[in-house]
């Protein structure tokens, strides 16, 4: 099966088809989108401020962070499962968009960031678990991984500029004279 | 009365300078908004979750609103400001909309309660820390909770106010 085959198949299915016909569906799954990312971010910004030494300095690091792993991972769940109901309703749109490309890119980069995070200055973290900032590569993870967070956030939002329920791009490349005007057709739930 | 204001507002110069650019404008205030939104959502939430004895139990109540208080209150007015400037760039889409009324309210009701909640923090601290005695202030945490989880889902819901069907202010879309 070709990639076409699956968005189709993805768009076409029983769960797309239940959510593109309700009036609530979709605008709930994007509020719950909004509030599961809100609180990623949230949390993840008060790891990175911890790391650069702006907030929370008293606390050792590795209490700070289990306070709010297990959050962080709670709303990380909700909002990937809100997000990919979304992108099913509208899978071939989403997946030629160039922001929700951009954002998956992103997204991959944060998930590497914080691996080499675990793999550098967190595999040693009680070497430096009190100091007021992380080492070198604990500080680059934090600016990184804030940097890319609020790029995802604006990616997010420009996808909801950019799709229309009924519109497909007529070639797969980007055209980036089109990418700053919105779509002239409003028909359909382009979420804005 | 709502749609008089809206279209005075939509003549204004700023209104009509953020009309000119609204292609990147509207977004970009839009994308601001929502990253001061997970700054005071999570600093509501990392209160009530020391509240409730689910995060952060090694620092007092006061050590924790101490440390997001003043997060939660900056963000707020970036949140504010963001949020005033969608008005003026787009009047109709928020102020004939059912959701952005109800979610005014309850920021209202939200900010009253935070508001309380630190001023008569120090008198009841004593109490509020006692285990097993703090049932009120607990069903406060997720009664905040709550208002400020339907505060961001009732923002994105301006978006859809036809949701609503004959609630919303605006013509059906």
């Amino acid at each position: 099966m070709d990639t076409a085959a699956v968005l189709e198949w993805l768009k076409s299915s029983h769960l797309a088809t239940g959510i593109r016909d309700s009036l609530y569906l979709f605008p709930l799954l994007e509020a719950f989108h909004v509030f599961g990312l809100a609180l990623v971010f949230g949390m993840t910004v008060i790891l990175d401020f911890r790391l650069l030494g702006i907030a929370s300095v008293r606390r050792p690091v590795t209490q700070v962070m289990s306070d709010i792993m297990k959050w962080i991972w709670l709303a990380f769940m909700l909002t990937a499962i809100t997000g990919i109901l979304m992108f099913i309703t509208n899978a071939d749109v989403y997946y030629h968009n160039f922001f929700f490309r951009t954002k998956m890119v992103l997204l991959a980069l944060a998930g590497v960031n914080m691996v080499i995070f675990e793999l550098t200055s967190g595999r040693v973290v009680h070497r430096w678990n009190k100091d007021a900032t992380a080492p070198l590569p604990g500080k680059t993870a934090a600016i990184l991984s804030l940097l890319l967070w609020i790029t995802i956030i604006f990616m997010g939002r420009w996808i909801g500029f950019t799709t229309t329920k009924s519109q497909v791009p007529q070639a797969p490349d980007v055209n980036f004279d089109e990418l700053f005007t919105p779509p002239a057709s409003n028909e359909g739930g382009a979420p804005k | 009365m709502l749609e008089r204001l809206a279209e005075w507002l939509a003549l204004t110069s700023l209104s009509a300078l953020i009309q000119t650019h609204n292609a990147w404008v509207i977004p970009t205030i839009q994308s601001v908004h929502i990253v001061a939104i997970g700054i005071v959502l999570t600093a509501v939430v990392m209160i009530d979750l020391r509240i409730l004895g689910w995060a952060g139990h090694d620092q007092t109540l006061r050590e924790t609103t101490d440390r997001f208080g003043p997060w939660l209150s900056g963000a707020l007015i970036v949140l504010l400001v963001t949020g005033a400037l969608m008005i003026i760039g787009e009047p109709r889409r928020e102020l004939l909309s059912f959701s952005f009324w109800l979610k005014m309210s309850l920021v209202i009701v939200g900010t009253i309660i935070a508001a309380i909640f630190k001023m008569t923090l120090k008198s009841n601290e004593p109490r509020w820390e006692q285990k097993g005695k703090a049932r009120s202030v607990k069903w406060l945490a997720i009664l905040t909770l709550l208002i400020w989880i339907s505060i961001v889902v009732l923002g994105r819901l301006i978006a859809y106010d036809h949701i609503w069907g004959s609630w919303s202010f605006g013509p059906i879309a």
